[in-house]
């Protein structure tokens, strides 16, 4: 509504009469700065492809000089090599599993006996140093300082046996024992304590006699591992060859680059003698056409020789199958197997069809662009700043965050929506005074006290908890790593409660009271009114309020930056459930850690921009879809 | 035989136990809810009191409030006491005792000393942040609240507030580097006396030159004013809205102009729900990390931002430590001991206390405002 002054035409300034005017000014500049959000927006989707799509043609040039070189050739081979050493180790963990599993009373006493003398040794240590590397213990002289030092030593021991660790599978007697031995101990003892000693024995004489009816398995595994070398010592030799050649070819480029900056920088010169100059330059920094023909003709003089080591190896892996155990005792153990036998097909029929690959591969065939995009979008590594070859594959990573994300989700939904519907339906005001603002509050921490509550305090506890023995059942208990999937989910399932709480306890409010009035009327009690009347008609705004929640879970940085391990891997599923307590790398948690680190305008660097992107994309659609499902139930 | 007993049912209702079943398991897990915030806040204050509150006058710790972050070195002197100094003092106590030995010597970086330069960081990355969202933000918010009518031009708008405020704060990280961190120092390279760009103030010598881009205190508060525009914009227009629409039909009925309405009918009686709800949006800025990890913040700076400066806009363009990132270095960057608890421990019960009064602020001044305000 523009201001009535405007309408009265002749008199007034003459700005006024132009169609200007003072309140019209006023009203472009309040516009102006509604139109800054537009702005903002615009500036944040060009500056994030502006940085981002350089990404596609540099991997491209990456993906070249790796087929060029000949890296994808060794590629073909190393990757049946490490196919293989997996299966070795899931058949090597099978069979650690089997015995431990078998002296499992004498690997926890022979484990906590040693727990507790390590601490012992930790708490001591530094005073014990002290005498130790204490000048006046050698010559003898200054008894004085010594006895000071000895008195603190005696001090500190006091308070270390104070704080010992539980030993729940040692007897108490035991437990007495080993103290009274660690009580008595001389300060210079450097052996370790008769108990200690005496249950690591006992360890190692149960893990012999459990070995023994294994002795055929652990040949059969044995036999397994010495198939794998000749591949192994082929793929070592060819590395070397093909990691020269690419030396070469990326320094050329970096050469080529040079010449085109001197040139552009030629033509921008504007002293004729400078421009000379460079152009000379530029022609010193011409590169030499790199010589890739030669170690290729080399490389491919290996194919025969590779394509019948992985003959050998095909019959050498089909020998070993019948000979392995059909079952094993212990549960793990079982898995182990199992999946190894389950992978056995699938590499057999790899190695078979690796000769055909191998046979088929040329080094001049064009790398095109969709072959960058399809290798970051599928790519099942992320690998950088490594000697070999730089991977940037989303899947890992896109798999962390996703994990994370269901974690939280399977917590925070039940929780948010489980509170929401008892505080709107069935606690009194005064409950309600007391919980709402304290599930808001929850909202006001910032995520870095979280995060930092999280590696300080809860995933040491998680992991206490986990190795308790009533909760072995418990896939993937005990965990090994502190930091973890699940710790990173709990601790985000904490941040989106409060979020799902509030959007979905504003979903109730919103119900008209005639839906409950007309419930109760009809003789339904509360809780058929809440579950069959209120929570239907408020399906959709709870739906909304899961989905912005996912999507504050999926864009959350920080608890999982500090708390999710940070291993760029994709979780290994053959532990099962265990899968959700192995660490993880997520979307946004790489961005953070890597952004400050890598060259600006390197490849790598606008991966992490393309990561953004994507990022972007994720979490709009999924608010998208909230908002879309909010307003069609209004509709 | 007719018993009218039999028409009375005995026993608890029909479905009774089912109710207090579902019941009892709502409650569980909302107060679940609860006691898990309770306990979150039970330990940092235990493990965070030492830190800061001491037994004697005035009974808070003003060393680590005031002091500036350094090294601490732990050592044991010939005689097997232990010292924990921070840098500044164990170079003292090297020179006060030459020729001595020392033993066990470990050091933690950014565990000495206090946090004031954090603290200070903070205040000035939140204080910068806020004017400038909250200018431009009330400026929207009038625009959208007193003159826009339904148009295209709004439509896009709406659509921009909904996505800005759903975009992750690592993307705004990401954005503020690549606009205020390496775009706009190219754009504003040209030398002072040349570019279009100055404004000279009236002081002599002082020019308010929009220069100094890079990794700074003012690409921080840039960043983090577009994250929390769409905040500041959504809760300005609800509390411009809440003016009653008579006040506005009085004044134009007045002869007022639209500006005039605004400046004096509207504006003043949203104003105080302008502000309680921007505290809400200052508890998120001081928060983040994210957005400042590569546009503002740095791991350690001996100085305070405003030290060794000639001109004072040159806080603009300093770094700076915020206490959001020095909590995150802490917990990611050094390995936990007894020695680094203080730092740690004592750096979030601080950083918990501010946010804690910030938005128990804005939770008291809200209900506050809506007992007065009724129209």
């Amino acid at each position: 509504m523009v201001s009535p002054n405007s309408s009265s035409e002749s008199s007034g300034h003459r700005f006024q009469r132009r169609g200007f005017s003072f309140e019209r000014a006023i009203r472009f500049f309040f516009a102006s700065n509604a139109g800054l959000t537009i702005f903002i927006l615009l500036l944040i989707i060009v500056f994030l492809l502006r940085e981002g799509l350089g990404f596609f043609p540099g991997y491209r040039r990456e993906l070249e000089v790796y087929r060029i070189a000949g890296l994808e050739f060794v590629d073909i081979s190393r990757e049946n090599l490490s196919a293989h050493e997996q299966v070795t180790s899931l058949l090597n963990r099978a069979y650690q599993a089997e015995i431990n599993g078998k002296c499992l009373a004498e690997l926890q006493r022979s484990q906590e006996a040693a727990a507790l003398y390590n601490s012992f040794s930790d708490q001591v240590g530094p005073t014990r140093d002290l005498i130790l590397n204490n000048p006046a213990a050698m010559t003898g002289g200054d008894g004085g300082m010594l006895a000071v030092l000895r008195a603190n030593y005696e001090a500190q021991r006091a308070k270390a046996l104070t704080k010992l660790p539980t030993t729940p599978h040692l007897s108490e007697a035991e437990r007495e024992e080993l103290i009274n031995s660690l009580r008595n101990r001389p300060a210079e003892a450097t052996d370790e304590p008769p108990l200690v000693a005496n249950l690591n024995a006992a360890f190692v004489a149960a893990r012999q006699t459990h070995s023994d009816p294994l002795q055929k398995f652990r040949e059969t595994i044995d036999n397994f591992e010495t198939a794998g070398m000749d591949l192994g010592s082929i793929v070592m030799e060819m590395t070397e060859s093909v990691t020269a050649t690419k030396e070469i070819l990326q320094s050329a480029d970096i050469l080529e680059k040079d010449r085109k900056t001197l040139l552009a920088a030629a033509t921008n010169a504007k002293d004729p003698v400078e421009r000379e100059k460079l152009i000379a330059d530029a022609k010193a920094s011409l590169a030499d056409k790199p010589d890739v023909e030669g170690p290729m003709a080399m490389l491919m003089e290996k194919k025969p020789d590779c394509v019948k080591v992985h003959e050998q190896l095909v019959g050498a892996v089909g020998e070993v199958f019948p000979s392995l155990p059909d079952t094993l005792t212990q549960a793990n153990a079982l898995r182990y197997l199992n999946t190894a036998k389950s992978a056995w097909p699938v590499l057999i029929e790899d190695l078979k069809a690796t000769p055909g690959k191998i046979n088929s591969w040329t080094h001049t065939d064009p790398v095109p662009l969709s072959a960058a995009f399809i290798s970051f979008l599928t790519g099942k590594s992320w690998v950088t700043g490594g000697e070999w070859q730089d991977f940037y594959g989303l899947i890992p990573l896109a798999v962390g965050s996703l994990m994370i994300a269901i974690v939280a989700l399977t917590i925070a939904i039940p929780v948010g929506i489980g509170a929401a519907i008892y505080v709107n339906q069935f606690a009194a005001p005064r409950e309600q005074a007391l919980v709402k603002p304290v599930i808001e509050f929850i909202q006001a921490i910032p995520s870095v006290v979280l995060g930092f509550l999280g590696i300080m305090v809860f995933g040491t506890i998680l992991r206490e908890i986990s190795t308790l023995d009533s909760l072995n059942w418990i896939p993937g208990f005990p965990i090994d790593e502190r930091l973890n999937i699940f710790t990173a989910g709990c601790l985000l399932a904490l941040m989106s409660v409060p979020t799902i709480f509030s959007l979905a306890e504003d979903a109730l409010n919103n119900v008209p009271a005639a839906y409950a009035e007309a419930s109760e009327a009809l003789g339904a009690s509360r809780l058929q009114t809440a579950f069959r009347v209120m929570v239907p008609a408020a399906f959709s705004g709870i739906l909304a309020a899961v989905l912005l929640g996912l999507g504050r879970v999926i864009g959350e940085t920080m608890v999982v930056l500090l708390v999710a391990g940070n291993r760029i891997k994709i979780p290994d599923f053959s532990e099962g459930i265990g899968a959700f307590f192995q660490p993880s790398h997520t979307l946004t948690g790489i961005i953070a850690q890597e952004l400050g680190e890598v060259p600006l305008g390197s490849v790598h660097y606008r991966a992490l921009f393309v990561i953004g992107i994507t990022l972007f994309i994720t979490v709009l659609g999924i608010n998208a879809t909230a908002h879309h499902v909010l307003t069609r139930s209004k509709k | 035989m007719f018993n009218p007993e039999n028409l009375i049912r005995k026993g608890p209702p029909k479905g009774y136990f089912k109710d207090v079943l579902v019941r009892g398991l709502l409650g569980g897990i909302t107060y679940l809810m609860v006691l898990i915030a309770v306990l979150l806040f039970a330990k940092i204050i235990v493990d965070g009191a030492p830190a800061i509150f001491t037994s004697k006058f005035p009974f808070v710790d003003v060393e680590f409030l005031t002091a500036k972050n350094e090294t601490l070195h732990v050592f044991d002197d010939a005689k097997g006491t232990r010292h924990q100094l921070p840098a500044s003092k164990y170079s003292e106590y090297l020179n006060a005792h030459p020729g001595q030995e020392i033993y066990n010597e470990q050091t933690f970086s950014y565990s000495g000393g206090g946090i004031a330069g954090p603290i200070v960081g903070t205040a000035l990355l939140t204080c910068g942040s806020i004017i400038l969202a909250l200018f431009f933000g009330v400026c929207a918010a009038i625009y959208l609240a007193e003159y826009a009518k339904q148009s295209p031009f709004i439509h896009a708008v709406q659509l921009a507030i909904l996505n800005l405020a759903g975009i992750p704060s690592i993307v705004f990280g990401l954005f503020g580097f690549s606009v205020f961190v390496l775009a706009a120092p190219v754009i504003t390279a040209s030398p002072i006396d040349r570019s279009l760009l100055v404004l000279p103030l009236l002081i002599e010598g002082w020019a308010l030159s929009f220069q100094g881009w890079n990794s700074s205190l003012m690409a921080g508060c840039a960043t983090l004013a577009c994250m929390i525009l769409p905040v500041v914009i959504t809760a300005s227009e609800e509390s411009l809205r809440a003016v009653p629409q008579g006040f506005r039909d009085a004044s134009l009925a007045m002869g007022g102009t639209r500006w005039q309405t605004i400046r004096k009918c509207v504006l003043p009686f949203s104003l105080p729900g302008i502000l309680t709800s921007s505290l809400l949006a200052i508890t998120r800025v001081a928060g983040e990390t994210a957005p400042i990890m590569f546009t503002a913040a740095v791991a350690a700076k001996d100085d305070l931002p405003w030290e060794g400066l000639t001109n004072p806009f040159g806080v603009l363009s300093s770094q700076v430590q915020a206490l959001p990132y020095h909590i995150y270095t802490l917990a990611a960057r050094i390995p936990s001991s007894e020695y680094t608890q203080r730092a740690q421990f004592g750096s979030v019960l601080v950083f918990l206390i501010l946010v804690a009064v910030l938005s128990f602020g804005s939770m008291i001044l809200r209900a506050k405002m809506r007992k007065k305000l009724k129209w």
